[in-house]
């Protein structure tokens, strides 16, 4: 920590989403408003990361593929529905807001100009 | 007519339907107010296969979605008078049912010289057993389970089918096109192929088309609802307008929407439909076509006309995708409130008096959830317990996967005390809630030598 004053940043000010399912799959899809939003976040947004930020809610695999002509990494977590969205007993058992923890999380910090 | 960027021969496609209950009304204002070629209709989602099978099962006149005869009855004497085809996956576990519904339908309208064409064939759930005696394992593609834990349990079994039966029923001049379980992609699909010509094996163009059709087939999801990137500024979600495609010959198409709707086509709103529910991006399987979508431009080409291009093809999967349902057990659920103060200590008490008075009834169940509405009933728990003392409320839900209706019942019996006996502050217990009974979905693959369509018309 430095003493200048930071702001928290996530994936919410550079980025929008979207997320759905297949069975026990949950796909999040993630677009950049711009070009550099994309580069930081192939930059930024690892598998192993979003893995970890989905905590619990992901039990199996997070595998990420990139669209660059429309900025957008989509991520496809399995063992991601608790059994699927006919089983699961999710209130979100259909994924539908699964983006907005993904959009939920921090950056690295840019110092406030 | 041109695609911008593009000219020749356009087909316009609208969306009219993106799943079992969606609101009926931009259907008919899109076949009254623009000039579309054909009405594509996806009323099918994972899960409705498994509740048709049941209805049909308890009456062999039901399994189609019922909700085909409101829209039809609203669009059906336009799409005649200006030659507006109509193709739907309405007929769900029953097409053949569905068919002869809509003809009464078509007859009670006052229309004449209508010809229907039913397309079957995707149903195996009475081929099973034969099927696996010639070898079809149905493994889970997800984890390779033997089809044998489930079985006895199976409620339906329908093949993911392709966009053959549509072309032959477009090609025998059909109006109205009801098909089972067929690809949402094929409602788009089928009538480019038979407008174009197109070769089975023209990956390129099939893949392009696939892209174009994926970005529609969700309906309002295409044209500013659930915009993620901006809802505040997506005027007219009431009136929300459905996606209308116009495809050119090479595939390529510009998606744009019902005129004077509400709503917004842009690379924004496009852009978040275009990674809905796809998984590998480079092979995005459908029974037609392989189509690579990782390529693919956006572009804006006018107010409300997003451009879609850049996708290819590679050959179709030699294996179909089965679906299955199984009958999975019941859900027994039960929500209550309590109020300020030390709302989460109260839950806690609440929920220990619940799992206590559960197990004194000999309560049975193989999974259990506890979620706080409005705190964690999203992401679980990721997000740290609602402990804040000054809280000003907390909704718990508890919902247990028990295997019979008689230990799912008991969750709602059994909270009923907490009105009384149960820690103060408590509100919302309620009435019964319905008894919702479960499905498992069991995919696995067939060889595509197994499937055979089959088309049958009738003219009212």
């Amino acid at each position: 920590m430095t003493t200048t004053s930071t702001t928290v940043r996530r994936v919410a000010d550079i980025a929008h989403g979207r997320s759905g399912d297949k069975g026990d799959v949950c796909n999040v899809g993630i677009v950049a408003y711009d070009e550099g939003g994309y580069a930081e976040l192939c930059a930024h947004l690892t598998a192993e990361r979003v893995k970890e930020h989905f905590g619990d809610l992901v039990r199996g695999t997070v595998t990420r593929y990139e669209m660059p002509n429309i900025r957008a990494l989509n991520f496809v977590c399995t063992g991601a529905l608790d059994g699927g969205g006919t089983l699961s007993l999710r209130s979100d058992h259909l994924g539908k807001v699964m983006y907005a923890w993904l959009l939920r999380m921090e950056l690295p910090a840019e110092v406030a100009s | 007519m041109t695609t911008d960027g593009t000219s020749g021969k356009v087909v316009r496609l609208g969306a009219g339907m993106a799943f079992w209950g969606d609101s009926v009304k931009p259907a008919a204002d899109m076949v009254r107010t623009a000039d579309i070629d054909y009405l594509c209709c996806d009323h099918l989602a994972e899960l409705t296969m498994s509740i048709l099978a049941k209805q049909k099962a308890k009456n062999p006149g039901f399994g189609y979605t019922r909700d085909v005869l409101s829209l039809l009855e609203g669009v059906l004497p336009v799409a005649i008078e200006k030659g507006t085809r109509i193709i739907t996956n309405s007929g769900g576990a029953n097409p053949d049912a569905a068919a002869e519904r809509i003809a009464e339908l078509a007859k009670d309208l006052g229309l004449t010289d209508v010809k229907i064409a039913v397309v079957t064939g995707d149903d195996v759930t009475s081929r099973i057993d034969d099927l696996m005696a010639q070898g079809v394992p149905f493994a889970n593609m997800d984890n390779g389970r033997r089809l044998a834990e489930v079985r006895e349990r199976l409620t339906h079994a329908a093949v993911y089918t392709g966009s053959e039966g549509i072309v032959e029923a477009l090609q025998g001049g059909a109006d109205i096109v009801v098909c089972g379980r067929v690809t949402d992609i094929a409602l788009y699909l089928g009538p480019l192929i038979h407008e174009f010509g197109w070769a089975w094996d023209d990956w390129d163009r099939l893949g392009m088309a696939t892209a174009v059709a994926h970005a529609a087939e969700c309906g309002g999801q295409a044209t500013g609802g659930l915009y993620a990137g901006g809802w505040q500024d997506v005027d007219g979600l009431e009136e929300l307008g459905y996606p209308i495609v116009e495809v050119a010959e090479d595939g390529t198409g510009v998606i744009t929407k019902t005129p004077g709707s509400g709503g917004r086509v842009d690379v924004g709103t496009v852009s978040e439909q275009m990674v809905y529910e796809v998984l590998d991006p480079h092979n995005y399987l459908t029974a037609d076509v392989t189509a690579d979508f990782s390529g693919v431009r956006l572009e804006d080409v006018g107010p409300d006309r997003v451009r879609i291009s850049g996708v290819t093809g590679k050959p179709r999967p030699e294996t179909l995708k089965v679906n299955m349902g199984y009958r999975a057990g019941f859900v027994g659920e039960i929500t209550f409130t309590y109020t300020w103060p030390d709302v989460y200590a109260k839950a806690q008490r609440g929920l220990a008096f619940l799992k206590k008075r559960l197990e004194r009834v000999g309560f049975e169940y193989s999974d259990e959830l506890v979620e706080y509405l409005g705190h964690n009933s999203a992401w679980g728990n990721v997000i740290p317990e609602p402990d804040d003392p000054d809280r000003t409320e907390l909704v718990v839900r508890y919902a247990a996967r028990c295997a019979d209706a008689e230990n799912a019942r008991k969750v709602f019996t059994e909270s009923v005390p907490l009105y009384n006996n149960g820690p103060a502050g408590v509100a919302g217990v309620g009435t019964r809630p319905p008894l919702k009974e479960l499905y498992g979905l069991w995919s696995s693959l067939i060889p595509r030598d197994h499937v055979q369509q089959s088309v049958r018309f009738i003219t009212v």
